[in-house]
């Protein structure tokens, strides 16, 4: 059996068949899967019943996973999954949907902003990969857009004025535009890091724009001018030509590069159980020098 | 020389001709572009010169000039316009651009977002007029959204949803967006956030319409980040292609908009050139919802 890969939208995304993601995989499927990882930025494999076992295992096969904790506000005791995972799911410790009010699901709906896994942090992911246990029936889509598209869009002078600019990107920044409070405790644990707003990918070389909305500042500009130029870029970066909704069917699991792409979940029946669990695949380096 | 309006996208915006605004009007005038704004919602006019005076006058003919403090941090002192007249200038006193880092001209860096003109004040806004003294010719673009439209375009669901939602707005939730947070005890007083309601009905056509704002910082009893977000999709839903017309401004435009039918936002522009806009406000005449006691 030989995997192929679909293309589902006309500048990335691909449905891969012919694998069983369950299983240890051979050198050259996993070669196959980073060959079309490098394309289509985004590659969505359905009917994949993995335990937590075979998910890590599975994602083990692209580098080291990156380790959640300290990044989001739950406390060690209110973790529901191996901290190995991110629980993007609405669920408490007992997987009974968080109240509305809950704190972790109020922090919880920055995902509804576009952002790229982890800009957060010096170095930032490279993959995530998100299996689909128990999914919404209405809503609840996982939104991608394409940063290379977006990027290569761009006039020639927009592209010449970003070339070399850097962004501040934190945790408080996307959770301030929702008007979540923070305690001091937090916020210390959520110091900006410096990114390069447009980045090249190590193995295509193509340029992308490297945009989340845990952006607060770009390096040497008025905080507001930054503000509203970001919001800008975000704007034609998301226009509907660049972005391909997830429709998840249960099982199914999609795995994007944080390095070419942006996502976000749309909203759904909270009241419902949606249990998505992820795992990520740490980076390798900087995409610019840290403030000393 | 009668009036006549071209329609200037699918669902709004018109283009005036056969009268010179800056001329004393005829009833019927006035009443044919009373008209044209509770159809089309934004009017343009091209090739007038007007005066302040002028301006001011055409203005009274729709209603009563709002001229009441409260809408910026710019001081009286500072002010290069008088108080019945909104400088959407980026200019100073001196008629010189603001310095980049200037806090007046962040401030008003918020009118690169979508809003609604005074959905901050209790009474908000009837019409604005936008007077295109000396426009630039690359950005700076006016642009308008249908919220009857993105109204209309609402799955049942949504409309059941929200029809008697309340939000609150305040110019502090749309600088405090733009991360231009530190204000003082006087501003945050004068700021101090009022209650519109989501959905409002147009007073002579009976249409709803979005009434959405980025001054929208919260939804009256729902969590801040379950409005916000919520809020930020709306508004997304609201300025697609398909509601929204950019307006391109030559100098001596004059364009009017329905503040209760429509948003509006400029594009960015090179703020190192004078771009004088002078704009004049037709006062509302009542709340959408009573206000927090």
């Amino acid at each position: 059996m030989a995997i192929e890969i679909r293309q589902l939208h006309p500048s990335f995304v691909g449905e891969v068949s012919g694998v069983d993601i369950t299983r240890p995989l051979g050198r050259a499927d996993v070669a196959a899967i980073e060959g079309g990882m490098d394309r289509y930025a985004v590659l969505v494999f359905r009917d994949q019943r993995l335990t937590d076992e075979q998910q890590l295992a599975f994602s083990r096969n692209f580098g080291e996973l990156e380790f959640t904790r300290g990044t989001g506000i739950s406390k060690p005791g209110e973790l529901r999954l191996d901290p190995a995972f991110a629980d993007v799911s609405n669920l408490d410790t007992n997987n009974r949907p968080l109240a509305r009010d809950n704190r972790r699901r109020l922090y919880s709906l920055g995902n509804r902003l576009w952002h790229s896994d982890s800009s957060f942090k010096a170095i930032p992911a490279t993959y995530s990969l998100l299996s689909g246990r128990i999914v919404s029936e209405k809503g609840g889509e996982t939104e991608f857009a394409d940063m290379r598209s977006a990027y290569d869009a761009l006039d020639v002078a927009t592209k010449a004025q970003i070339e070399d600019l850097v962004c501040e990107h934190s945790l408080l920044y996307s959770r301030e535009l929702l008007g979540f409070d923070l305690t001091a405790e937090e916020r210390a644990t959520m110091q900006p890091v410096r990114q390069r707003l447009v980045r090249a990918h190590p193995a295509s070389g193509r340029k992308s724009l490297y945009l989340a909305s845990h952006i607060g500042s770009i390096i040497g500009w008025p905080m507001p001018e930054a503000r509203a130029f970001i919001r800008d870029l975000m704007e034609h970066a998301t226009q509907p030509q660049f972005v391909y909704a997830h429709k998840w069917r249960p099982w199914d699991l999609v795995m994007w590069d944080n390095r070419q792409t942006m996502h976000r979940v749309r909203r759904y029946d909270e009241s419902k159980p949606r249990d998505m669990r992820r795992t990520t695949v740490g980076g390798t380096e900087m995409t610019v020098a840290q403030a000393a | 020389m009668t009036i006549s309006v071209r329609s200037i996208t699918a669902v709004f915006a018109g283009e005036v001709s056969g009268v010179d605004i800056t001329q004393p009007l005829s009833r019927e005038d006035v009443a044919a572009i009373d008209a044209g704004m509770d159809r089309y919602a934004v009017l343009v006019f091209h090739d007038q010169c007007l005066t302040d005076d002028a301006q001011r006058a055409f203005t009274r003919n729709f209603g009563a000039l709002e001229a009441s403090p409260g809408g910026n941090i710019t001081t009286l002192a500072e002010r290069r316009l008088p108080l019945d007249m909104q400088d959407a200038s980026n200019l100073d006193k001196d008629h010189k651009p603001l310095a980049r880092d200037d806090r007046r001209r962040m401030f008003n860096l918020g009118n690169r977002l979508w809003h609604s003109d005074s959905s901050y004040r209790a009474v908000p806004a009837k019409y604005s007029l936008l007077s295109g003294r000396i426009v630039v010719d690359r950005g700076g673009r006016t642009e308008f959204a249908d919220m009857r439209a993105a109204y209309d375009a609402l799955d049942d669901a949504t409309k059941a949803e929200i029809e008697d939602l309340v939000c609150e707005h305040s110019l502090i939730f749309s600088r405090g967006s733009l991360g231009f947070t530190e204000l003082s005890d006087t501003e945050r007083t004068m700021f101090k956030p009022v209650r519109q309601r989501l959905v409002r009905t147009h007073p002579v056509t009976g249409r709803k319409s979005l009434f959405l704002s980025s001054h929208a910082g919260t939804i009256v009893s729902w969590p801040v980040p379950e409005a916000r977000a919520f809020l930020r999709d709306l508004l997304e839903h609201a300025t697609q292609p398909q509601f929204v017309y950019s307006h391109q401004w030559r100098q001596w435009d004059l364009v009017i908009w329905d503040n209760r039918q429509t948003m509006h936002r400029v594009t960015r522009f090179d703020e190192t050139l004078v771009r004088d806009m002078r704009r004049t406000t037709v006062a509302g005449d009542a709340t959408t919802v009573a206000q927090a006691a």
